[in-house]
């Protein structure tokens, strides 16, 4: 009898072994919702193009799906006393798809030619020289403490790739085919339709059990449901948030909730009356009940942001909300001189952000309530962002919306770029030519503080500055809905609005 | 009086005709009609289906999908009439002076209406508003110029038969000036398939100003707009089918109208059909 029940249960573990085992083989189609603007590690600005290009280019630090840093092609670090130095011992065995060996010289090569990088702001102008102290050490010396590097070093942008690749690039040419080290090959890319990364069986990691992942380009959300549905694709970022229950009640499928790093505002020309005045941005905020908006529209996915980045960011504290209050926004705008309001212009996206465009179409709804009669234009995202990288004296619009994914999970990421003076528009990313000294002085004060703990009290004291000069229109931060077929299993949804099928496998 | 008797003999294009009088009732009244404010928004009301409180239901926003409806026939009748008239107005003296004076300008205004031609309208309209950015009234010149051609091309084929009649030849006997005889004697002789295309071309403006408006092109949030209401509507489709039904609905009655109506004065005004009907 025991023997026979212990023969079962053998049994019955190796079926169940079997049937959990990963099967190697197969396609795996992703439908996301925007192409990406490029390949180029120096070129992209976006999540969705980060999501592909980290399948075949690697990154020296890897943040994990739980938020964590963790080696990744650099192995280990350490941090001089002073902060001037920081030594990254790169992993040795690891080569390129084109066969070239990954070492010092290569990584050295990567981060100055990231110089010149739409980002290159996570590492530079902090970091002087980068010096090979040995085959396998990079040293990166700095000119003043930078507490943010190592988080930095994890962005999806600064990615590793072949360096014979880049010496073979011709001079003003982008890279179209990355060569990085990852577990995938770039095979082929049909602007706008989709990209196609092949296995790389050379991979010194875990090898990947799927021969191919195709990330196909749905701009519509409910298309891309729709293609989930028939079986076309095995898995989608973005689920409409009203569909969720239909498709969490639907055999074959999986509704998945995940955080979002990423945070949704609206920003003002901060040079243009009448944006100049604090008492009318404030009117602005209380006039929109953010809520309702969370609510309804988002179906309750993500939250009202009480900051300028969301929660899980490292700096983050929570402010006393700008409750709904069109009375207090009525007199604000009085007291500044607009009982009647005004006219403006209201720029937005459709199709990149979780219902942008009903987002928008609501709270041009609740401006109209206080008298603010905003106009709503939306523009195809490649020329959205250009249109919002033009130089202050060019620029024309009145009131933009906008997201930004704090992917390093540091406030210095989410707040730098988009608060700091020098940051303005077209150089950096503050396109809302936001300038207050007191937060130029605290942002720079956080980068070279030492330790978390005053790190995170300068934080606290820039978010509240900035949310009492109500410098955006505080809106949301997302979370992200994602769906997959039951037959995909293994597939990762990173909090950076990545799907990760490194470790991904079709049970069929 | 002849043409109206055999118009309401057309039963089809009475029909036609009812459907548009009561549109146009509609778009008159569509304050007085509506039971609420088309821009009164209230989230909490989001996507309700039809109901006592809500007869056609509500939209994304909470707003009352009757009372966007009601006064959506005012933008799309007014949409309709204004991009006619500027067709009519671009291409009639243009058609008319072609076929008139022929030879080498016609030559080349034919030429170039043939490249107009070319292109399918609705495109010819988008590249429009791609050029004027989108929006009500530039919808509304889009769709004007695109018809232009089809006016220039009908008053010209009209103005070759009708330049050839006696009356024309008598006027210029009597030493009558060019201007004139185009004026007074062959435009006014158009008038019958000129009347017959713009009734079709109203249908098809109404269709193509919805059309531009469903891309995210023609009359901008929170204006109630037929066409945008229904672009808006397909991400909903699932949950609130009311909500792409309507807008819908209103499209595709206010088309059939004008075809019909359109398509029973073409048999009416044809001489060729006259004792037939």
């Amino acid at each position: 009898m025991t023997r026979k029940t212990l023969l079962l249960a053998c049994v019955l573990l190796v079926g169940l072994g079997a049937w959990a085992a990963p099967k190697p083989g197969g396609e795996m189609v992703i439908g996301f919702g925007t192409d990406p603007e490029s390949l180029d590690p120096n070129k992209i600005t976006s999540a969705p193009a980060g999501m592909v290009l980290t399948h075949i280019a690697e990154t020296l630090l890897l943040m994990t799906e739980d938020l964590k840093v963790a080696p990744l092609l650099v192995e280990n670090w350490t941090i001089s006393e002073d902060g001037l130095n920081v030594l990254l011992y790169v992993r040795k065995g690891v080569v390129f798809h084109d066969g070239a060996p990954l070492n010092a010289e290569a990584v050295k090569v990567n981060l100055e030619r990231f110089r010149k990088s739409t980002y290159a702001f996570l590492l530079f102008p902090r970091v002087n020289t980068i010096d090979v102290v040995d085959e396998y050490t990079v040293r990166l010396n700095l000119d003043k403490p930078f507490a943010p590097l190592i988080a930095h070093l994890t962005h999806n942008f600064v990615a590793i790739v072949s360096p014979k690749q880049i010496a073979e690039l011709p001079e003003g040419k982008d890279i179209a085919e990355p060569v990085g080290t990852g577990p995938f090959k770039f095979d082929k890319w049909v602007r706008g339709d989709y990209v196609r990364i092949v296995r790389n069986d050379n991979y010194w990691g875990e090898k990947p059990y799927l021969d191919s992942v195709v990330f196909k380009v749905v701009p519509s959300d409910a298309t891309r449901l729709v293609l989930l549905e028939t079986g076309q694709i095995h898995a989608m970022m973005r689920v409409p948030p009203l569909d969720a229950p239909r498709v969490a009640a639907t055999k074959g499928l999986e509704l998945l909730q995940i955080p979002s790093v990423r945070t949704i505002y609206i920003a003002f020309n901060y040079q243009k009356a009448p944006f100049t005045d604090v008492r009318v941005r404030q009117a602005i905020n209380y006039a929109v009940d953010k809520e309702a908006i969370v609510k309804e529209i988002l179906g309750g996915v993500g939250g009202v942001s009480d900051a300028a980045i969301m929660p899980l960011v490292f700096g983050h504290s929570p402010q006393e909300p700008y409750k709904y209050d069109p009375e207090k926004a009525k007199s604000l705008l009085a007291d500044a001189g607009f009982p009647k309001g005004f006219k403006c212009t209201l720029y937005h996206p459709t199709g990149r952000y979780m219902k942008d465009a009903a987002v928008a179409e609501a709270v041009q709804a609740y401006l109209l309530e206080v008298g603010i009669e905003a106009q709503l234009i939306t523009m195809e995202w490649a020329a959205y962002l250009a249109f919002l990288r033009k130089p202050v004296n060019e620029a024309t619009f009145d009131m933009f919306m906008l997201g930004w994914g704090c992917v390093t999970l540091d406030a210095d990421y989410g707040l730098f770029a988009l608060f700091h003076t020098s940051e303005w528009a077209p150089v950096g990313s503050n396109r809302s030519f936001y300038s207050n000294p007191t937060v130029d002085s605290l942002l720079e004060l956080g980068r070279v503080a030492p330790d978390p703990t005053s790190r995170k009290a300068i934080y606290a004291s820039a978010l509240k500055t900035l949310w009492e000069d109500a410098g955006w229109l505080y809106l949301h931060y997302e979370g992200q809905l994602n769906a997959q077929r039951t037959v995909a299993k293994g597939l990762i949804h990173h909090p950076r609005e990545y799907i990760l099928a490194h470790k991904a496998w079709l049970d069929q | 009086m002849h043409i109206l008797k055999r118009l309401v003999k057309h039963r089809l294009a009475l029909v036609g005709m009812w459907v548009i009088l009561a549109f146009l009732v509609v778009a008159a009244f569509a304050p007085q009609l509506s039971p609420r404010d088309p821009l009164k928004f209230s989230l909490a009301n989001k996507l309700k289906p039809p109901s006592a409180e809500f007869v056609l239901g509500t939209d994304e926003l909470g707003r009352d999908l009757l009372s966007r409806v009601l006064h959506g026939t005012r933008v799309s009748l007014m949409m309709a009439v204004v991009s006619v008239a500027l067709g009519l107005a671009l291409g009639t003296p243009v058609g008319a002076l072609s076929g008139f004076y022929g030879g080498a300008p016609d030559i080349l205004t034919q030429r170039l209406v043939d490249i107009l031609m070319a292109f399918p309208g609705i495109l010819l309209a988008i590249m429009v508003v791609a050029v004027l950015g989108p929006g009500l009234w530039n919808t509304m010149l889009a769709v004007g110029i695109s018809f232009a051609p089809t006016y220039v091309r009908v008053v010209r084929s009209s103005v070759l038969e009708i330049r050839e009649r006696e009356f024309v030849e008598a006027a210029r006997a009597v030493g009558t000036s060019n201007l004139t005889i185009v004026r007074r004697h062959i435009l006014p002789n158009c008038l019958a398939p000129l009347i017959v295309l713009s009734t079709l071309q109203m249908a098809n403006a109404i269709l193509w100003a919805a059309g531009l408006g469903f891309l995210g092109l023609g009359a901008q949030p929170p204006t109630p707009e037929w066409g945008t209401m229904l672009g808006r509507s397909q991400d909903y489709i699932r949950i609130a089918p009311h909500y792409a039904l309507f807008p819908g609905a209103a499209i595709a009655l206010a088309v059939l109208g004008f075809n019909l109506l359109g398509d029973g004065l073409r048999d009416a005004l044809d001489p060729r059909l006259r004792g037939r009907l």
